[in-house]
């Protein structure tokens, strides 16, 4: 399987300003959150990128994504019917193809050399099925993620075969349903924001919404807990970290991480140190 | 032999496995039995598997209760280690045991020390079960997230969006309002879901239980859910809950507040809040902020309200009511925070299973707790609930044979089909007897027999799984004779064989009364829960159910006017109208006008917030209010609230019952003494008296008696070698020498937990094949030995004020048992006003004497009741009159020295002197000392002596609480335990008081310096009277006294009182007293219903009736 296409969605109503928030890259280059974003992507190999944005707001994320702008594909999401079918408005660029699904609202800092994204597209490819990167989070923080259950692979070291997905859990449910064997107590297997996903996924997605009748409130997480019961598919705990940038200080949290990975490190560390001693 | 006990734990043939330890042990000899013991002892320590460490634990208990005592060769005197038994009351059982056993190594096998072993094995055994039940709560999976969240920051629930919605109008929350049925159990389980039976034999826990909507026959026009709970958001920061049907509300702005249960009537809705995780149990004790909590799951500044309210339906409903509306709470708060998928409607099973698991950690977090069938409201209709085996998979696997959590089957058309609902509901009449029980004992007694396998009782239990199948196979056939006559079998066999107390004398009247009415129309008999007199079931044909409905309501009233000072009635019996509810726990949310609490809520708090400045009251309120007064012009159902708000904000008078009489008519009645009330209240509130006042002082020198300071009677009693005794005790007999004086002034408070029911009336256990009170015990007794004598003993019962016009009543009845002789009645002619205890006293009786601490969280909830009612005392006055209650149950009786000097005073002794001028000789004993007779022998031994008094003495058992026979700085007498100047001393005296006196008249009268014929000249009386009780001391004592309200509600509040007791007399050095030693089966106290199944099954029983002579 091999992966051509990447979707980016970014026409949330409380994410469309996020990929256009300015921040300094690892190399200590001025880049738009969008543009960093799109580095990532790009290092995959992928060149196709389709970005779901509100409509007005193409001119804005064309300027942020500077030179990577021919990449893109914009696909306007005329109303907020949710993230399931902002998905699905992408269908026309992925078509039947396995494809790269991220949220525009989230960086990743990769703790070696190589990328999330590559990551998990390396992984996807070879084991030719749908991968939903996730990481092992605090019960605490269950009402922001869709959550996975499902058991280990044997011999594959952080990787797990679904067999469930719900949508932000209450623990309540995620004792009962989502519990995965060799987990630390409390903690569960939350996304990411970043899966590949094969072209049936875009299909169920189709089917969901047509079986409700309605598209809003259809997500992906739906979508995927059908692809467990009818597919190979699974998760992936990558060796990084994401940063939701939407959240209280998620901007400088994001920043702070990507500084600190890079060759800058020491003079961001002084700053801070300098910046503690003051109070 | 050893290790043939350890057999029939580890068999895995169930056939050995099932064996009953009695028979094997009624046979050993006792090298043999103490060898089992050492086995078994040494199995226990080393097991891994729970259920056969359990079952060696009730085996010991079982042969140190009723099989090693028995045993030629055990000594009966021996002295019980206070170290053992402190470490007893500290539950520090392993400890206890292991104290226990080096006294018995050392000083051989004895009664006291086998009574000590049992008692602490009987707790370990019951202890380790309950930890097992826990543990098991906490591991469900779905709870356990609630016990590892310690902070704010960590909560993980949010309220659902939709409760956040305002009213676009009047910007009010909307309520989110959960109706809950109630259960009752189609079959009487046997008691089978008890948590630690099912886990132990899956296979035999099977309950087939039916969620009912109720109405109160007369009082509602149709049937409903009777629970009703309700949540919203509130604009304030806080928990704010409400029992509508107890009346309380409470705003909690503290965390400590919520896991403080006992503090309010809202410990059920405090345990819902923590239960259901809003507020989760890992967060007790770490010091939070309550605001900062809801504010992560409600939003800044935002709160909750919590209100419960049950549609009238009385306490000891056998409904599982508390349990439902527990569960109603927490599928509520679930709901509300999106643990179950829908907010509104009807639940799913996996939803329904996790509403149960959270109903019992809620349970145990109140310190309460009955069977997993008991949330059985929460799922719909028709249900079969069954234990069952532990997989690998849970986390019972490897500790019990069965899972904690149960599993439900609803029954399909099939099963029960609608026509045969419908016949169900045409032909059973559901009431409440108004009798209310404390079912606890038993099913710890229950809990027992099944893990002992009782020869009698497991095959009773096993024969209930066949009347099960029976049921299910009727219900199928649409056969409702075929139930009725199922449930009555059930009912009179093998749940009396297992528990003989689950009837009672009113249950069985009733049954009679309407078999005799209906004939073959009355189709059965049908016992709900624990105990019959509370919630039980008729079936009739359905032609006759109207009829049958007048009928029961009218002949239980009558049988309740008959019985209420012999039995605990808590309220007027009930007949229900009932539908099988087809739907189970149900939920709706109510927006904009719509969106009202339950009318009573508004009865409870709108009088309040009428009372406050309506600018001062929040937004909220004050629109609520407004909707509130425009529902009640509007809608017809909130007719009578106008009334009922007149009548909150301005209460009537405060109707005085007490049949009729006021409390200060009833204190002049009595002879209530004014002065020496205020001089006891002077000396109570400066500390003259009190607890730690009534002890003896510290220097006191108090050691045992020693052999030769007692005339040991149990070797010969009754075996023919004090020959001359019984001749001269026979002799007397025949002279018409000798009355028999039974002290039944008391209210039994012990018996009842204060109901303030006469104990002398009560039927308490079934001899000879009928219920017997302990009067015409007595009396029977009495007739067996004036028949021998050829000369009717005269039998006197000393009454007080609470039991005199009813045992009047009641003898006149029962036409004084036929007694041939003369019985009479000696009124008390003493009495007092209870005092509101001084919160030093309280303090000293929980906090410095020691006290039985128990099971973990049931300790929180008492220490958290305790400050309650210290707070209680404060607010209310200390050792102010205590008057908030009946009349009744105001006044207390002044202890039982007075019985005899009220018969010297009263005219009773001089009439019947004048009758019978021959009497000499009076046997005063308890009214619970059943084994007590005008025993030919002792009565010989008591003449042959010439003293004044003769005092009966047992050797001494664990359970023997309350003082001894001791020489104190030298002289022999009889100690009170309010006067051990030291808890421990106690344990060091080998001799327990019986309390039963043989009294020579004459010397008495001269101790109190008159003769026979001043007993006419009441004045002379009295003075030598209050002369005489100068010396005797006076003990400041804690009562525990009922109150009762609402349906079936009862608090229990620590009233103080005074007395004087009747052992001080052996102090008096001008008295000659001595002291016999009499077999414990003579002697032995029967105080507390919990002793009765222990008394039956150890021969106390079967002695008691060898003593009597019924007709």
């Amino acid at each position: 399987m091999k992966i051509n296409k990447a979707v980016i969605t970014a026409a949330g109503s409380g994410q469309r300003n996020l990929p256009l928030q300015t921040l300094v890259d690892r190399d200590g280059q001025t880049k738009s959150a969008l543009t960093i974003l799109l580095e990532e992507v790009l290092q995959t190999g992928i060149e196709e990128i389709g970005l779901v944005i509100c409509p007005g707001d193409k001119d804005a994320f064309q300027a942020a994504a500077g030179a990577h702008v021919k990449r893109l594909r914009f696909i306007e999401q005329a109303e907020p019917l949710g993230y399931g079918h902002a998905i699905l408005r992408a269908h026309a660029v992925t078509g039947t193809e396995p494809f790269l699904l991220l949220v525009g609202d989230h960086l990743y800092v990769a703790q070696g050399s190589k990328p999330c994204a590559k990551q998990l597209v390396e992984i996807a490819e070879a084991e030719s099925c749908s991968v939903s990167a996730v990481q092992a989070t605090h019960e605490s923080k269950l009402p922001y993620y869709g959550t996975v259950g499902g058991r280990r692979l044997p011999g594959r070291a952080g990787l797990y075969q679904v067999e469930q997905v719900i949508e932000k859990p209450t623990p309540t449910v995620a004792e009962q349903k989502l519990i995965v064997p060799g987990l630390r107590a409390g903690h569960y297997l939350c996304f990411f924001g970043m899966h590949v996903l094969t072209g049936s996924v875009m299909d169920t997605l189709q089917e969901l919404i047509s079986q409700t009748g309605v598209p809003r409130g259809v997500h992906l997480s739906a979508a995927l807990a059908k692809t467990a019961e009818r597919e190979r598919y699974l998760a992936s705990e990558l060796q990084g970290r994401r940063y939701d940038i939407g959240l209280k200080y998620g901007l400088l949290n994001a920043q702070l991480a990507i500084a600190l990975s890079g060759p800058d490190r020491d003079e961001v560390l002084t700053h801070l140190v300098e910046l503690l001693a003051q109070k | 032999m050893p290790g043939k006990l350890l057999h029939l734990i580890t068999s895995t043939d169930p056939a050995i496995r099932n064996q009953s330890v009695d028979a094997h042990c009624r046979a050993a000899a006792l090298p043999e039995l103490m060898a089992e013991l050492d086995a078994l002892e040494s199995f226990r320590r080393r097991s891994d598997n729970l259920y056969e460490r359990v079952r060696a634990l009730f085996f010991l208990y079982a042969i140190h209760r009723f099989h090693l005592p028995q045993k030629p060769g055990v000594t009966a005197r021996s002295l019980i280690p206070f170290a053992g038994y402190h470490h007893l009351l500290q539950r520090r059982f392993e400890e206890a045991i292991a104290t226990f056993l080096k006294s018995q190594t050392v000083e051989g096998p004895s009664d006291a020390i086998s009574s000590a072993l049992a008692v602490a094995y009987y707790k370990l055994a019951i202890q380790t079960l309950a930890d097992q039940v826990r543990r098991s709560v906490r591991s469900v999976r779905g709870n356990q997230w609630m016990f590892r969240m310690g902070h704010p920051a960590d909560h993980p629930l949010r309220l659902q969006p939709a409760l956040l919605q305002r009213c676009a109008e009047d910007g009010t929350y909307p309520i989110l309002r959960e109706s809950t049925p109630v259960r009752m159990d189609l079959t009487h389980c046997g008691w089978s879901d008890i948590f630690f039976l099912g886990m132990d034999y899956p296979e035999g826990a099977k309950v087939l239980n039916v969620s009912i909507d109720l109405g109160v026959r007369g009082r509602d026009t149709a049937t409903r859910p009777p629970i009703e709970t309700c949540l919203r958001v509130i604009d304030e920061p806080l928990l704010r809950l409400t029992s509508v049907d107890l009346g309380a509300t409470a705003d909690l702005t503290h965390l400590a507040d919520v896991f403080d249960f006992a503090k309010d009537y809202l410990g059920l809705l405090k345990a819902a809040v923590i239960a259901s995780g809003i507020v989760p149990p890992g967060v007790e004790g770490s010091g939070q902020d309550l605001a900062e909590l809801l504010a992560r799951v409600v939003g800044n500044g935002r709160g909750l309200e919590l209100v419960s309210n049950v549609n009238g339906i009385p306490k000891g409903s056998r409904l599982a009511v508390s349990t439902n509306l527990l569960a109603s709470l927490i599928s509520l708060c679930m709901r509300a925070t999106g643990q179950a998928a829908s907010l509104t409607g009807t639940l799913q099973e996996d939803e329904r299973r996790l509403v149960l698991a959270r109903a019992l950690l809620g349970e145990w977090l109140g310190g309460s707790g009955g069977g997993w069938q008991d949330s059985g409201g929460v799922w719909p209709g028709m249900k079969l609930i069954e234990g069952v085996l532990a997989t690998e998979q849970d986390p019972e696997f490897g500790i019990s044979r069965g899972r904690l959590m149960p599993r439900h089957r609803i029954l399909d058309h099939t099963e029960a089909s609608p026509l045969m609902r419908q016949k169900l509901q045409d032909s059973l009449v559901l009431v409440h007897g108004g009798m209310a029980q404390n079912v606890g004992p038993i099913l710890e007694m229950v809990t027992e027999k099944y893990l002992l396998r009782s020869e009698a009782e497991w095959p009773a239990r096993l024969s209930m799984l066949g009347i099960l199948q029976e049921i299910l196979g009727a219900l199928r056939q649409e056969n409702v004779p075929a139930i009725g006559d199922a449930t009555t079998r059930n009912f009179f066999g093998p749940i009396q064989t297992i528990i003989p107390w689950a009837t009672n004398l009113f249950t069985e009247t009733l049954i009679q009364r309407v078999r005799a009415e209906f004939g073959d129309k009355f189709l059965g008999f049908w016992m709900l829960g624990g105990m019959s007199g509370g919630g039980m079931g008729f079936i009739f044909d359905p032609a006759h159910k109207a009829r049958a409905q007048s009928f029961l309501q009218e002949r239980m009233s009558a049988i309740k006017r008959e019985l209420q000072h012999a039995l605990p009635f808590a309220m007027e019996p009930v007949v229900y109208d009932f539908a099988i509810n087809e739907r189970g726990t149900f939920a709706d949310l109510l927006a904009g006008p719509a969106a009202l609490m339950p009318s009573g809520y508004y009865a409870l708090v709108t009088p309040s917030l009428l009372r406050q400045d309506r600018n001062a009251l929040p937004q909220l309120r004050r629109v609520e209010l407004d909707k509130f007064g425009a529902a009640c012009r509007t809608r017809p159902e909130l007719g009578g609230m106008v009334q009922t708000l007149f009548d909150a904000m301005l209460p009537r008078g405060k109707a005085e019952a007490g049949e009729g009489r006021t409390l200060p008519a009833l204190l002049e009645e009595f002879g209530f003494d004014r002065t020496q009330h205020e001089q006891i209240r002077a000396e109570l509130k400066e500390g003259r008296i009190g607890l730690a006042q009534n002890r003896l002082p510290l220097s006191a020198v108090i050691e045992d008696a020693r052999p030769e300071d007692v005339i040991d009677a149990t070797p010969w009693l009754g075996r023919g070698a004090s020959q001359q005794h019984a001749t001269l005790g026979l002799a007397a007999l025949e002279r018409g020498e000798v009355a028999v004086v039974t002290l039944a002034a008391g209210a039994g408070s012990r018996w009842t937990q204060g109901a303030g029911v006469v104990k002398a009336l009560h039927p308490f256990c079934r001899l000879n094949g009928k219920h017997r009170t302990f009067i015409e015990t007595h009396l029977a007794k009495s007739r067996r030995i004036s028949r021998q004598a050829g000369n009717w003993l005269p039998h006197i019962f000393t009454t007080s004020y609470l039991s005199h016009e009813p045992t009047e009543e009641f003898l006149s009845r029962q036409r004084q048992y036929h007694y041939e002789g003369e019985v009479a009645l000696s009124p008390g002619r003493f009495i007092g006003l209870r005092f509101v205890p001084m919160a030093r006293d309280l303090r000293f009786l929980w906090e410095e004497l020691p006290q039985q601490l128990l099971d973990e969280q049931a300790q929180k909830v008492r220490e958290s009741l305790h400050a309650a009612l210290i707070g209680w005392a404060q607010t209310t006055g200390e050792a102010s009159d205590y008057t908030d209650n009946l009349p009744l149950q105001c006044l207390h009786p002044v202890g039982h020295w007075y019985e005899i000097p009220n018969l010297l005073r009263n005219g009773v002794l001089a009439s019947l002197l004048t009758r019978r001028p021959r009497l000499k000789y009076l046997m005063l004993h308890n009214i619970d000392t059943l084994g007590a007779d005008v025993n030919p022998a002792l009565l010989g031994l008591h003449i042959e002596s010439g003293a004044c008094l003769s005092f009966e003495v047992i050797t001494r058992r664990i359970e023997d609480r309350g003082g001894g026979l001791a020489r104190v700085n030298g002289r022999l007498r009889l100690v009170e335990g309010l006067a051990m100047p030291r808890e421990e001393i106690e344990f060091t005296l080998s001799y327990y008081n019986s309390n039963t006196c043989w009294i020579d008249l004459d010397k008495l009268l001269t101790a109190f310096h008159l003769t026979r014929d001043d007993l006419t000249d009441e004045a002379k009386t009295t003075t030598a009277i209050r002369a005489f009780a100068a010396k005797i001391p006076t003990y400041i004592t804690l009562k525990d006294v009922k109150k009762r309200w609402g349906h079936g509600q009862e608090d229990v509040y620590p009233v103080c009182q005074f007395e004087k007791l009747w052992v001080d007399m052996s102090s008096l050095p001008e008295i000659d007293t001595r002291f016999i030693t009499v077999p414990r089966l003579r002697g032995q106290q029967l105080k507390d219903q919990s002793q009765l199944d222990g008394w039956l099954r150890d021969g106390s029983a079967a002695y008691v009736e060898s003593l009597c002579e019924w007709e």
